[in-house]
């Protein structure tokens, strides 16, 4: 009985991991098919991606996102964890406003947040560019941060604060020497998430990018215009490649603060 | 007589509307081992806040050594505490734990701080793990760990809040023993809280016994162990038959008393316990383990049906039926007297066993 559900459960979970990712695994494989269609596969090349390292255009958006991650990342991470502490030391109702307002930009539907932010810097005359994009992106982002750090700070036990100030510990060395160190794994894992949120966001990029300041998701989304290229697999195949990295080292890093 | 090192003064602390703290005032001296004694829920872990200063208090006074420290907060006063569930930081490892006082406070430097960390290790037998992490103790450990913690800052007063309510029996006889003698090592003053009385008995110099708010009684573990001064206190600590009778006579501090048909004589050597009248309702308190079972009538002794006899290694547990009330004897050994159920016995018991309290509303037998 038992034998026969645990075998049952195991095909279950592998038909649905392979009909998730059967599109994903044709992206894959087409990145190295030396024929441009995608009807035939007529043998293996690295043509595409030689290709695609010599796009300056490509290159350039590359560069910009990577630029806007990172700097979203740490943003996100630094008023995430600020609100998450802040939210701990107010009173439970005014703790439930802050947790309102951060959920808020989650709930919001992309398209709605990207135009009001289009109205709002365009209103304060900020140059669309790498600025807008990091605010608005981590606009997105801060609320995971904040959830998670928050998450994180309930558990600890409150022994530990009381006794840290029995000890002598102001508030403000509570929070440097007790509260940020065990929050640290949670700061790291949430903002490699929104890093990884950054890199790939279309819908709000494609409101907040300026002349110069083309994100890549946005950059392939206007080349898909024109069709679906071989180029573009390979794009895709290299970023999935980047993301999976980057959400594997998160789930590692939370593992290994969990144990 | 010393000034006191920590006075409370009519302390009052409530939870939204529950007073937890009920004109608590209390005198603690320099370098004694004092234990708050109570159930849980009666307010012993929140004076101990009170006086480490996690908790505020809504009247009254704290004076440590003379001065008032009501609104210092917890990390000016130089009291520290020892938590329940020990509370070691987690990302820290034990030298580092133990360092955290001196290094936020600046009060020593890193070298004088390596020596401290060494002799306070050394103080309570956990020399060499220094390098350990908290997750790799035991429960005993963390506890010792807590507790040097505590003591590298020399604290005026040491909170120990039901330190060792989280280790098992055997463990927790051993490091009883181990407070007490590190209490009288580093002279300094422990105030204890714990909800187990022969816990509090061995190891306490004064108990304050306290009960929905209210400190009950403060004296020495004897004082309070022979001489109750209300029906919870005597039901508290010890085991005790307390039964309620009428006062017959008054002479001399003897006095009769009719406990059912029986006509008893008791001596009361507090003058608390011997203002009562003739015609007064009282309750008298018998120490089990003072009883004493006879086969043959001895002098001052009640007659008794034997219900059910419990016998539990090094003492037995003699369940009599008085005339429809029921005693209950704990005796360790009788070689004078060989009894069954159903054996009509005279029970007698020692002079200093018995007490007179006075009478409670509400008192039942039963709920005793």
């Amino acid at each position: 009985m038992n034998k026969t559900s645990n075998r049952f459960r195991t095909f279950y979970l592998s038909l649905f991991f392979v009909i998730l990712y059967i599109p994903v695994l044709g992206v894959v494989l087409y990145s190295f098919n030396k024929s441009p269609s995608t009807a035939s596969w007529t043998g293996f090349t690295l043509d595409w991606y030689r290709d695609l390292f010599n796009d300056k255009v490509i290159i350039e958006s590359f560069k910009i996102s990577i630029k806007v991650a990172l700097l979203t990342s740490i943003l996100s991470a630094i008023l995430g964890t600020t609100t998450a502490i802040i939210s701990t030391y107010v009173t439970s109702k005014m703790e439930n406003v802050i947790r309102g307002v951060m959920i808020l930009p989650l709930l919001v539907p992309e398209v709605a947040l990207g135009v009001s932010l289009l109205l709002f810097f365009s209103t304060l005359n900020l140059p669309f560019g790498i600025l807008t994009l990091v605010l608005s992106h981590s606009l997105f982002c801060m609320p995971y941060v904040y959830l998670m750090v928050l998450l994180r700070l309930k558990e600890i036990d409150i022994s530990i604060i009381e006794s840290a100030k029995d000890l002598g510990a102001t508030r403000w060395q509570v929070i440097k020497t007790i509260l940020l160190p065990l929050v640290t794994p949670s700061i790291i894992t949430s903002s490699l998430l929104a890093l990884a949120m950054s890199l790939d966001d279309v819908v709000i990029s494609t409101y907040m990018s300026g002349p110069t300041s083309t994100t890549l998701p946005v950059h392939i989304f206007s080349m898909m215009r024109v069709g679906v290229t071989p180029k573009i697999n390979a794009l895709s195949t290299l970023i999935l490649v980047g993301t999976f990295f980057i959400v594997g080292l998160s789930q590692l890093l939370n593992k290994k603060s969990n144990q | 007589m010393n000034k006191p090192l920590l006075s409370l003064i009519d302390i009052n602390k409530y939870f939204d509307n529950f007073q937890v703290l009920k004109n608590v005032s209390l005198d603690i001296k320099d370098g004694e081992f004092l234990t708050l004694l109570g159930p849980s829920g009666c307010g012993k872990t929140t004076i101990l806040r009170c006086i480490a200063g996690l908790e505020t208090v809504d009247s009254g006074d704290i004076l440590l050594n003379g001065k008032s420290v009501v609104y210092l907060p917890a990390n000016k006063r130089n009291v520290n505490t020892v938590f329940q569930n020990y509370a070691l930081f987690p990302h820290l490892n034990m030298y580092d734990n133990i360092a955290y006082g001196p290094r936020i406070k600046k009060s020593m430097t890193e070298d004088e701080i390596k020596v401290r960390v060494a002799e306070v290790l050394h103080l309570v037998q956990m020399s060499g793990y220094e390098d350990r992490m908290s997750s790799q103790l035991s429960g005993g450990q963390m506890q010792r760990i807590a507790i040097a913690r505590a003591l590298i800052n020399e604290p005026d007063i040491l909170l120990l809040d039901e330190p060792l309510g989280a280790l098992d029996l055997k463990l927790r006889k051993h490091m009883q023993r181990e407070l007490a003698l590190l209490q009288k090592q580093t002279k300094t003053t422990f105030v204890y809280v714990t909800h187990d009385q022969e816990e509090a008995v061995n190891i306490s110099d004064r108990i304050a016994v306290m009960n929905k708010g209210v400190i009950q009684q403060i004296g020495t573990p004897r004082e309070v162990y022979n001489h109750p001064v209300n029906l919870f206190v005597a039901s508290f600590i010890g085991d005790r038959n307390i039964k309620e009778v009428e006062i017959l006579e008054n002479n001399n501090n003897y006095h009769k008393v009719k406990l059912g048909n029986n006509t008893v004589t008791i001596r009361c050597s507090r003058t608390a316990e011997c203002k009562s009248k003739p015609g007064d309702k009282a309750l008298l308190a018998i120490h089990m383990d003072k009883m004493k079972i006879d086969c043959n009538e001895m002098p001052n002794s009640i007659k008794g049906k034997v219900v059910s006899v419990h016998y539990a290694g090094s003492q037995t547990r003699t369940e009599l039926d008085v005339n429809g009330q029921s005693l209950t004897a704990i005796e360790y050994q009788n070689e004078d007297c060989e009894y069954k159920i159903g054996d009509k016995v005279y029970i007698t018991w020692e002079e200093s066993g018995a007490i007179l309290l006075p009478m409670e509303d509400g008192f039942e037998e039963s709920g005793v």
